[in-house]
């Protein structure tokens, strides 16, 4: 038993090690002088390398791509998508927890068929340019299958649990699909006038998009376990829904609230795929320029780390806060 | 459950983003697929069937990226998974400091994986790294880590397992923390060792929550791009080459819309059959056991 519990510590002392030497590595390479990473590895600050501000200083003086610029587009474009969807996904998340739905699959097939057939009849014989067609086909659709949804239609009916299963399972799909897609539809609607391709907006909706499946998912589970007696004393005294939800629901989930914020915040800062194919230089965000710093300028590793930092300082301070948001239990109900 | 029909002002917004920039985009790159649409040099599109289709699932390097990424999710997923279910067991066991370590153990997932795989590479440099350093001591060669075939597998499967572990560990201790106690007494007061208790008790009790955590870390694990792209380039040759980076050179190098729709969509495929299989082997093994 004695033997088990220093083992267990042993363990996960070597795991902390593995985990944050990697860190340690990029914070004290960013202080090296050159000659004290060109020289070979140099461990410990004042002991056996002289700490230089050097490849602050070249950061500084935008010798390696607009920094402060950069940090800008990233933090805004986050902090609008994460507040968008934290807010968006949570008044889909209680609609689809107090709310029964019903959608029939056969109006999803119809909205499939005629954006599809739509699309692909108006560019080639109505002579519609593409993002044109587009948009015509995609509005029709729309109407189309929400009208046939209202009425009888033989085949299953998907209720809550297909709905919520629906927005999760946008997660499944690779993102290179969407990504492609999307950088073919925003160049086409780029030549009629709307430019999308590098732009706040471009990007701030595709990550609104993307983050709503993990907000939907995280938030009913948060808003299936409130008690529900609170909600019904305000129903008996006619308080309308949309105030019980922004009075009463919205302040009691602040704790899931912040949690989902900051975890949709860190999938936005971290993105590489999406900000890779839709951005080129205006609004490129923070991946980009970091993952570019290896070609730049050839190997200037003490400029690469300092690079590195800006990426992960602003989340490991949100790794603590998380830490202690987690104790919670919020990632458990999310997993059932 | 009531009924109000204020319930479409609350789900329309989130609806009509979701549908606007995933599903209409999908089905637009799904019409594409079925067309010869290149833009260099531009030609009018036009349909040719499952051509696109076919002469991809003819081409050895599809099979080859198919292939390589595979390797990399199965074993990096089943290392996270041994190693974060190890260091969960450990954490559970009331060690002191054991929430400190939480929150350091926590830190990895949520780097940009650009970041990590710069950071990685800076570590495994033969003349800078540390690493290197460490294993000469030991009087290995100069090992080339991200220059042989063998060796860039093994590096990006070990970036993928220390940024992802953190993320096993954090939903496998959550599942520890809600066993109850009592069965576990009961197992000590009849002389049941650690080990058995362990395999008898705690795992089939969270073997629902690893099957969860499993194939979201399998699906996930699936679209690996940044820490190739960063850390080898899907070199050497092509050698740790993944689909989403294949997808990228088709569809930024050599712009051939038509084609890179049609293999984004045997890739969708793909993860479709994975997932399906992956819940078939777990619905098999969980019968046979009951």
């Amino acid at each position: 038993m004695k033997l088990g519990r220093s083992f267990a510590t042993f363990g996960l002392f070597f795991w902390a090690f593995l985990t944050l030497f990697p860190l340690y590595w990029v914070i004290v390479t960013a202080f090296k002088a050159p000659p004290a990473v060109n020289g070979g590895p140099t461990y410990l600050p004042w002991i056996d390398f002289t700490p230089t501000l050097q490849a602050w200083r070249d950061i500084a003086s935008g010798l390696r791509g607009n920094f402060i610029g950069t940090v800008t587009h990233s933090t805004l474009i986050g902090v609008t998508a994460s507040l968008l969807a934290t807010l968006f996904g949570s008044m889909a998340a209680y609609a689809l927890v107090r709310f029964p739905f019903r959608v029939k699959l056969g109006a999803g097939l119809i909205f499939f068929a005629i954006a599809m057939g739509g699309y692909l009849v108006l560019l080639n014989y109505a002579g519609l340019s593409r993002s044109n067609s587009m948009l015509i086909a995609f509005s029709a659709a729309l109407i189309i299958s929400v009208l046939v949804n209202r009425m009888r239609l033989p085949g299953p009916v998907l209720g809550n649990e297909d709905i919520v299963f629906w927005f999760v399972s946008q997660r499944m799909f690779p993102p290179v699909v969407v990504a492609f897609a999307l950088f073919l539809m925003y160049s086409e609607l780029g030549k009629s006038g709307l430019t999308m391709i590098d732009t706040f907006w471009g990007m701030t909706l595709v990550y609104v998009a993307f983050s709503l499946p993990i907000v939907v998912w995280l938030m009913r589970d948060f808003f299936a376990a409130l008690p529900i007696e609170v909600e019904e004393a305000a129903l008996v005294e006619n308080v309308p829904s949309w105030r019980i939800f922004v009075d009463i629901v919205l302040p009691m989930s602040t704790p899931g609230l912040a949690a989902t914020f900051m975890i949709t915040l860190a999938f936005v800062w971290n993105e590489f795929l999406f900000a890779l194919f839709l951005t080129n230089s205006k609004w490129q965000t923070l991946p980009i320029l970091v993952a570019g710093q290896n070609s730049q300028r050839g190997d200037e590793w003490w400029a690469v780390s300092a690079a590195v930092m800006f990426a992960i300082v602003p989340m490991i301070v949100m790794a603590a806060i998380l830490g202690r948001l987690m104790r919670s239990g919020l990632m458990l109900g999310a997993i059932k | 459950m009531r009924n109000d029909p204020i319930k479409y002002f609350f789900i329309w917004p989130a609806f009509m983003i979701v549908l606007a920039m995933a599903i209409f985009p999908l089905i637009y790159s799904l019409s594409i697929s079925f067309m010869n649409y290149r833009l260099i040099p531009p030609l009018p599109p036009k349909f040719n069937g499952f051509d696109n289709y076919a002469k991809l699932l003819s081409q050895p390097r599809f099979w080859s990226v198919i292939y390589t990424t595979s390797v990399i999710v199965v074993i990096s997923v089943s290392l996270q998974y041994v190693i974060g279910f190890a260091v969960a067991t450990a954490l559970n066991a009331k060690i002191r400091g054991s929430s400190v370590f939480r929150v350091l153990l926590l830190m990895p997932m949520l780097i940009a994986p650009v970041a990590v795989a710069l950071i990685a590479r800076m570590i495994l440099n033969p003349v800078i790294g540390p690493l290197d350093q460490f294993l000469t001591m030991f009087g290995f060669p100069d090992l080339p880590f991200l220059a042989d075939k063998n060796w860039a597998m093994g590096s990006i499967i070990a970036v993928e397992v220390w940024q992802w572990t953190p993320f096993v560990i954090l939903l496998m201790l959550a599942g520890l923390q809600t066993l109850p106690r009592d069965v576990y007494e009961a197992a000590t007061l009849e002389n049941a060792s650690k080990w058995r208790q362990f395999w008898d008790i705690t795992f089939p009790m969270l073997l629902p929550i690893s099957v969860a955590i499993i194939f979201i870390r399998i699906i996930e694990s699936f679209k690996i791009m940044d820490t190739v792209f960063v850390m080898t380039g899907g070199g050497p040759g092509i050698a740790t080459e993944t689909l989403t980076l294949f997808a990228y050179q088709e569809g930024f190098k050599k712009f051939n819309l038509g084609y890179t729709s049609a293999l984004s969509f045997l890739f969708l495929i793909f993860i479709i059959i994975i997932g399906v299989i992956f819940l078939a082997i777990v619905k098999l093994y969980v019968e046979k056991r009951s």
